[in-house]
């Protein structure tokens, strides 16, 4: 049961949609035992009779067209002040791109005026994997291009002599024993040491002839 | 998918984009109720339009202002609009207007009624009385019985708008429902007492 000061409090809510149902029981049940509460809520549901009429009165009030009309403005201006991100994103690095690419192009061209063809040594691991491994009768002859420094090329096992003139001479450091994944033969004492080594690189990239230099030569371009 | 049935936090991802119809969708959605309590706090059909039009100005100009974790976007505008309406009681002395004028400036006219004539001009009176009474509640109480009574919120939802505990909105709409019924009580009962004299 409600007191007269809890009715004060939340009596005068019980006429509203989310009122506590019991809570507003017990406010009507208080109002009929007591005079001066039961006239405050008489009091106050004239008031909201009134408050209602002043509702309904201006219930369909609303801002003038005239607020719309300003805003879509200004929502427009807005949009067409504005460069999509996306647009701009793919410009710059469009550029960007462009830029990369002509200058690529411009170095190559300028290093093939003044170098030549030019094999990286980088490919020489490449080269040696996809060499044959085989072995042929002319093994001695192999031994002692593999052996001694040479002023000329030994062609390798099953490769033939390329007509093309543009081939490639390739240096590399390498053990002696990985030669004979080239197909030849290897002193099994010397195999682990080191020797510089030209290949001549075909066209198509295969190793097609060797060399063998004790001394490390600068990388030369042939014919 | 309707763009009426569009949730909120969509319409607006959309209307930041620059897609008008998704704003209007907003905007009529929003404005009438935000109008209606600009009017109701301030009094000035021309302060109230321009508490609107700001509170969707700030939605086309910084809609990161608006975070939905930290609640719906009727109450971000319902928090924008109440600090407009706020700066404009700091500033202003309260707006009455002579004559009770729609919102486009034209003589209000009395909806058709199957009243008498007398009958119009008590009930235009007394929503006049308790316009005046409503506007001059203290703002915090004021705002308390427009949204609560005059815009039937729940105590959530207005607290959601005020951004303040229920209890602070419970105990705002007490004190103004007290005053509202002082006030409404005296001007009841000074016909009574002039009628009463008479006799």
């Amino acid at each position: 049961m409600m007191n007269c000061e809890e009715f004060e409090l939340r009596g005068l809510d019980l006429d509203r949609a989310d009122a506590d149902p019991q809570e507003a029981a017990a406010a009507v049940q208080h109002a009929q035992s007591c005079g001066r509460c039961n006239a405050m809520l008489e009091s106050w549901r004239e008031v909201k009779g009134d408050l209602r009429l002043l509702r309904e009165s201006t219930r369909l009030d609303s801002a003038p067209a005239r607020v719309e009309m300003r805003l879509k403005q200004e929502l427009r201006t807005r949009r067409e002040a504005r460069v999509p991100r996306s647009t701009v994103v793919v410009a710059s690095w469009a550029l960007a791109a462009t830029a990369v690419l002509v200058a690529s192009v411009g170095w190559l061209q300028t290093r093939h005026k003044s170098q030549g063809p030019v094999v990286s040594s980088s490919n020489a691991r490449q080269i040696s994997n996809i060499a044959p491994k085989t072995l042929n009768d002319d093994s001695d002859e192999m031994l002692l291009a593999a052996d001694y420094d040479s002023a000329t090329f030994t062609q390798l096992p099953a490769s033939l002599p390329s007509a093309s003139s543009d081939e490639s001479i390739l240096e590399v450091r390498m053990q002696r024993g990985a030669l004979e994944r080239f197909g030849l033969p290897v002193d099994p004492d010397r195999a682990s040491e080191f020797v510089d080594v030209d290949f001549l690189v075909g066209e198509d990239g295969q190793p097609q002839a060797v060399r063998l230099h004790q001394n490390s030569q600068v990388m030369t371009t042939t014919q | 998918m309707k763009i009426l049935d569009e949730k909120p936090d969509a319409l607006l991802k959309r209307a930041v984009r620059g897609d008008e119809q998704a704003f209007l969708a907003l905007y009529r959605r929003h404005q009438s109720a935000l109008y209606r309590y600009a009017l109701r706090m301030t009094g000035s059909p021309w302060a109230a339009e321009e508490v609107v039009q700001e509170v969707f100005l700030v939605l086309i100009r910084e809609p990161q202002k608006y975070q939905a974790e930290r609640g719906e976007l009727g109450a971000f505008l319902y928090g924008v609009a109440r600090n407009r309406v706020m700066k404009h009681l700091e500033k202003a002395p309260r707006e009455l207007s002579l004559d009770v004028m729609n919102t486009d400036g034209s003589a209000w006219n009395e909806p058709e009624d199957p009243l008498t004539p007398m009958m119009i001009a008590e009930k235009r009176e007394r929503i006049e009385q308790v316009r005046e009474a409503v506007l001059g509640l203290p703002a915090d109480f004021r705002e308390a019985v427009v949204l609560c009574e005059l815009e039937e919120m729940s105590y959530e939802e207005a607290a959601g708008a005020c951004g303040c505990p229920i209890g602070t909105i419970r105990s705002r709409l007490h004190r103004g429902r007290a005053l509202l019924l002082a006030k409404l009580e005296l001007l009841r009962d000074a016909p009574r007492r002039a009628s009463a004299g008479a006799k």
